[in-house]
């Protein structure tokens, strides 16, 4: 396995699927992000986003917090330092491995 | 990839201004002061320093009051209008080491041109010229600082219309500068320099001085006002979208 097919396979793949990472990129320059910020940025359908929310939440990526704004419930979003760490650590082996391409091709 | 990453990550950073709210009540802050300069800057004083401290107080006091009554009006704002249609988004928290590197850049930015000016003032043999141009100078000065300011703000949260911002207040910054340099100076006599400024002066003196002050507070009202007009045409033209984006509140269903 060449040093570039390495560097995909250790890819983080909760991060890597899509439309997660544009969640974590979305949240990564925010504190906190709630779901209808989240719903309009990624225009993903409101179960796919609760599906990689949770997907995101069970990773220990991100922390959510239920209130209510008046009647409205209100459910916001968080990521955490493991998190921060992961997308970090993503886009660092991402530039990595485009570095290598370049310099290869 | 990165790009696009990079790009998500501005729409974030962006979105305190995605509704025009703070530009549109920037710019009417900054007409605000403009109105003030002007009014005090003709308004004729006894001697030169109280009436310069004067309006640095009127301005203190109107940028403070009206500061907190606008953050007031946008939270207001986004409360009824923003955070029902596209939702909820909390600034990252400035950590204190980013904020001392803030205080440390703005005091370098600040402090830098003024220890040039004094030195200027100690080692040119002409402190006169200095302060007789200071009409020509000041508002090109400022011009440019507003200009990097939104012109860097605008690539680090992807706004284009922040870096024509900031092209546009320089170009006014230039403009009100070489429109003062095209007038011409006031003859600023050389016993004026050795006067107390704190008292006032005979009308010789004096006189040369009220052209300065007057000329400074009219051109930098003409570029606040400019620079307040831009803000309100930008406010104005990102909440019409905002509201074509985002006609009518979100409900999330029970």
């Amino acid at each position: 396995m060449t040093g570039q097919l390495r560097g995909l396979s250790e890819l983080d793949r909760v991060i890597h699927e899509p439309a997660r990472l544009l969640l974590v990129a979305l949240l990564s320059s925010v504190e906190s992000a709630d779901f209808l910020f989240l719903l309009k940025e990624s225009r993903l359908t409101k179960g796919n986003l609760s599906v990689h929310l949770s997907r995101l939440e069970e990773a220990g990526y991100l922390t959510v917090k239920k209130t209510f704004r008046g009647k409205i419930p209100h459910t916001e979003y968080r990521l955490t330092t493991k998190g921060r760490t992961a997308f970090d650590a993503y886009r660092e082996q991402l530039g990595n491995i485009m570095v290598v391409k370049k310099t290869k091709g | 990839m990165d790009k696009q990453i990079e790009t998500a990550m501005k729409r974030g950073r962006a979105y305190w201004f995605a509704d025009g709210f703070t530009e549109l009540l920037g710019g009417i802050f900054l007409i605000l002061i403009s109105s003030i300069i002007f009014l005090r800057g003709i308004a004729g004083h006894a001697a030169f320093l109280p009436q310069f401290t004067s309006i640095a107080v009127d301005i203190g006091i109107v940028k403070l009051a009206a500061f907190l009554a606008i953050l007031m009006v946008i939270w207001w704002l986004k409360d009824r209008f923003t955070y029902p249609r596209t939702g909820v988004v909390q600034g990252k928290r400035i950590m204190p080491g980013v904020i001392l590197t803030l205080i440390r850049n703005v005091f370098l930015v600040v402090i830098l041109p003024v220890l040039g000016l004094l030195a200027a003032f100690v080692f040119l043999p002409s402190l006169r010229s200095i302060l007789a141009s200071i009409p020509a100078w000041l508002p090109i000065l400022v011009g440019v600082m507003w200009g990097v300011l939104f012109y860097v703000s605008g690539e680090w949260m992807g706004l284009r219309r922040f870096r024509i911002m900031g092209g546009l207040t320089l170009l006014a910054g230039l403009a009100v500068g070489l429109w003062q340099a095209l007038i011409g100076f006031p003859n600023l006599a050389a016993e004026a320099l050795q006067a107390d400024w704190l008292q006032p002066m005979p009308e010789a003196l004096r006189a040369p001085l009220d052209e300065i002050l007057s000329r400074l507070f009219v051109g930098m009202s003409v570029l606040c006002t400019a620079t307040g007009v831009f803000l309100i045409i930008a406010g104005l033209l990102t909440f019409l979208h905002y509201r074509r984006e985002n006609p009518a509140p979100y409900r999330e269903e029970l």
